[in-house]
Order: C-alpha cells, then structure tokens, then sequence
C-alpha cells in the first residue's frame, strides 16, 4: 500500500500537462468563423472572404445570409453586382461549384425561377409533384423579394418575378388537370 | 455548276461570252437566293410553335357565345318580371302578411315566374354543357401535348418570360381567372376575339390564354353540371310551394346567384396594382444568370 502511496508522481503531472498544452494548441489553431461585424458590404465581404480561405467554407449559408443582411441595410442597384462577383470568386476559389454558384445568385436577384429546374416533362414529373413545385416557388418568390426588392432595390424585377410566379401557377395548374384528365 | 452550264448553253448560243458571263451570274445569284429563301422557310418551319388553339377552339368558343347569348336574350325578360314582382311584393308589404289572399296570389305569380325561369335553364343548359365541354376538351388535348409532354418546367417558364418581356401583349390581355363584371356571353367572346386575332400574338401569351379559358371551362363545366341537378330539384320544390303560395329564401338567393353568373356583378372588379417605380435599364447582368 505504501509504496504505492510513496511512488513517483511525475509521469502523471507530465501527462496532464501534455493534455493540456495539445488542447490549448487546438484551440488556437480551429478558425473562429465569426459572423462580419461591420456594416459596410464590401467591408464584410473581404472579412467573409478572409474566413471562407481559412477554413471556414462549411459556414458559407449563414456568411451569405449575413451578407444579404447587412445589404438591405443599404439597398442600391450596385449591390447586384457585388454578390455576383462575390459568387464569382466563390466560384474560382473552389468553394461553389458552378451550379451551386448560379443558384445562390438566381435565387435571389433573377427573375426566373430555379425551382422550375427540371430535366423532364411536365406531365410526367412537374405535375406529381405539384403542390411541392409550388411551396418552392413561394420560397422563392419570398427570397427574390429579399434580393430584388430590399437588397437591390429593384421593384420592377421583383414584380415580373411575381407576375411570373401568377403566370407559372395558372399554367401549371391548368397543365396538370390536362394531364390527369389524358390518363 | 458545270452541269447547269451545258443545259444553258444551247439557249444562250445567240449571245456573246460577257453577255453569256452576265447571264449565268445572274442565274447564279437567282439560285441562291432561292437556296436562301428556302433555307429560312425550313428554319421557320423548325421554329418551335405552340398549338394551343386549332381552328375547332376558336369555333368552339364561338358557338359557346352565342349558345350563352341566347340563354342570356331567353332569361333577361324572365329575370325583369322576377324583379318587379319582387319589388311589388316588398312594395305592399306583403311580407308578414302572407295569410293575406292578394299577397298570396301575388306570391304564386312570383313562383311561377321562377318556374318558368328554371324551365328556360333547363332547355338552354344543355347546348350550353355541349359546347363548354367540345371547347374544353380541344384545349385539353392542346394543353397536354404542347404544354405538358412537349415541355420541362425550365422551357415552360422561359415560354413564359417571353409573354413578360411583350408588355404591349400583357397589358391587352385580359385579367387572370375570377373575372366577374361581365356577361357571360361577353366573356366567351372576348374570348373568341383573343383566340381569333392571336396570330399577330406571340406563344407565350398563348399559353396563359389558354390555361386561363380551359380552367374558366372547367369550372363552367361543373357549374352547368351541378345546376341542371339543382333545376330538377327546385322545380319539384317549387311545384310544391305553388300550392302553399310561398315565397323561399332560396327561390331569392338563386334569380340572384342566376343574375350574378349571366349578367355579372359590378361590384365585384378586381383591383389591379399600378406598376412600382423603377426602370430595367439600369438593371444588371451578372455572368452567372441563366
């Protein structure tokens, strides 16, 4: 029991500090990936830059939102223009993929609607999934309000978006009643 | 070439050789211009076009107007003599007092007026089930083929922002579905005219004039359905109440449900949005859009 008590504590200390010093090494190596704390966009966008390069890429729908946050906080035309390019470098740098890249920026400053993607024919495929195709053209509409509307302060896009949403709905519906009534 | 010289030449023995030179170029250039025009025929024929309204829709849509006409002259008449005897009715305070004999006589008149109305509606529906049924069925057909198996989503949405950029076409078209405000024989033949002069009009608004019409058809095709059932019915109802001398709550609700279907409700217009201020010419064009 006693030599026990009485042996040599040092390999145990030596372990503990070991532990400790590769946490603190941890810690000070793993990106922050704090959200932009300016309010200026093209500000933000080189932070969001600088954090997207060191690590943080797996971040880059909430760095997106925050960006279009701190966009409507000055809406203007230009704005347009500095998310594509933005995507753009995204693009280049490996982050997005090509596809990936376009979705980001038509979903939010483009007329047309990304959720009408679709490789197969109405009848076969759209109309199935109807009601589906629909809530995802809601969300969009919803988001092209964001990005046309309060980011770019274009109110004519966002209103031919919506007409085209109304147009998109009455089409489709009619489409597919046509469809199921050929079965 | 060299074919086309030896089968000229015997014709063009009596000319010099510029003369001759002169002539072939000219033949030459004939050729391709008809090679040319040929060329853009074929590729016009290649184009893409949407056959939404055969030439059965926009005689279709004709006959419904014209059915729908009638029914409106036959009913109109009808329809006033319902109104003044309804108004006479209230006029005498008749209401209250239906034990008395006058406004009971009253009331039956009234009843058989609305008899005669719903005998009117039960002749006339039928043609009028036939046509709004041979219309919706065609543009069915139209719409199933062109729209539905002949298109992706993507083709159909780029169909459709080719209507947008037409402003001239959008702004003559009518308001989208839920019109009322308007005679029913008038709809179908601002129908017929929309599908009639559509030549001058681009696909795209096609498309949404059609989809626009065959939903319009669709309902009016339950509508009908459901009335003819519901005629039967209040006929025998009525033919009931003759002999009480009553007038119903629903007999009321349904000259005004009539009305409201044939002649439409001006209170019921549609407030359309003005356009927002803003122009597309400084509107910018990222390399990403599709």
């Amino acid at each position: 029991m006693n030599s026990r008590n009485t042996g040599n504590p040092l390999p145990g200390i030596a372990a503990i500090i070991c532990t400790a010093l590769a946490l603190t090494a941890c810690a000070s190596t793993a990106p922050t990936c704090i959200s932009p704390l300016t309010k200026n966009l093209d500000s933000a966008l080189a932070s969001v830059q600088a954090s997207l390069v060191n690590g943080c890429q797996a971040h880059f729908d909430r760095y997106y939102d925050n960006l279009l946050t701190i966009a409507e906080g000055d809406p203007k035309p230009e704005n347009k223009r500095e998310f594509s390019e933005f995507l753009v470098w995204a693009n280049a740098n490996g982050l997005l993929s090509n596809r990936q890249a376009e979705n980001y920026y038509n979903r939010y400053f483009n007329v047309k609607f990304m959720a009408m993607k679709g490789d197969y024919n109405n009848c076969s495929n759209t109309c199935p999934n109807k009601q589906q195709v629909f809530l995802n053209l809601e969300r969009e509409l919803s988001d092209k309000e964001r990005g046309l509307m309060k980011v770019s302060r274009d109110a004519d896009g966002y209103y031919r978006a919506d007409k085209l949403f109304q147009q998109i709905e009455l089409v489709l519906t009619a489409t597919c009643t046509a469809c199921s009534a050929g079965r | 070439m060299r074919v086309q010289v030896a089968f000229i030449d015997p014709a063009l023995a009596c000319l010099n050789n510029n003369e001759k030179a002169g002539v072939m170029r000219t033949i030459l250039h004939l050729c391709t211009l008809g090679i040319v025009i040929l060329a853009a025929q074929g590729a016009a024929a290649n184009t893409p076009t949407i056959r939404l309204f055969p030439t059965t829709v926009v005689e279709d849509l004709r006959q419904t107007s014209n059915v729908a006409r009638d029914m409106e002259t036959g009913l109109q008449e009808v329809i006033g003599r319902l109104d003044q005897q309804h108004d006479l009715y209230q006029e005498t305070k008749c209401s209250g007092a239906e034990d008395d004999p006058g406004c009971q006589r009253l009331a039956k008149q009234i009843g058989a007026t609305y008899l005669e109305m719903l005998t009117i509606m039960a002749e006339r529906l039928p043609d009028m089930e036939h046509t709004v049924n041979n219309t919706r069925k065609s543009l069915e057909k139209g719409l199933r083929n062109e729209l539905g198996k002949k298109m992706t989503p993507w083709k159909l949405q780029e169909t459709l922002i080719g209507a947008n950029s037409t402003r001239a076409i959008s702004q003559s078209a009518p308001a989208l579905r839920g019109r009322s405000g308007m005679r029913l024989s008038e709809r179908f033949q601002q129908y017929y005219q929309l599908v009639a002069t559509s030549g001058a009009k681009g696909d795209q608004s096609l498309a949404v004039l059609a989809s626009d019409i065959y939903l319009d058809m669709e309902e009016t095709s339950v509508l009908i359905q459901r009335t003819r059932q519901e005629i039967a019915r209040a006929t025998l109802m009525e033919q009931l109440n003759q002999s009480f001398g009553i007038i119903t709550p629903e007999m009321i609700e349904v000259v005004g449900g009539v009305k409201s279907i044939l002649f439409g409700d001006d209170d019921g217009q549609p407030l359309v949005a003005g356009p927002p201020p803003g122009s597309i010419d400084q509107a910018y064009r990222s390399p990403l859009e599709n």
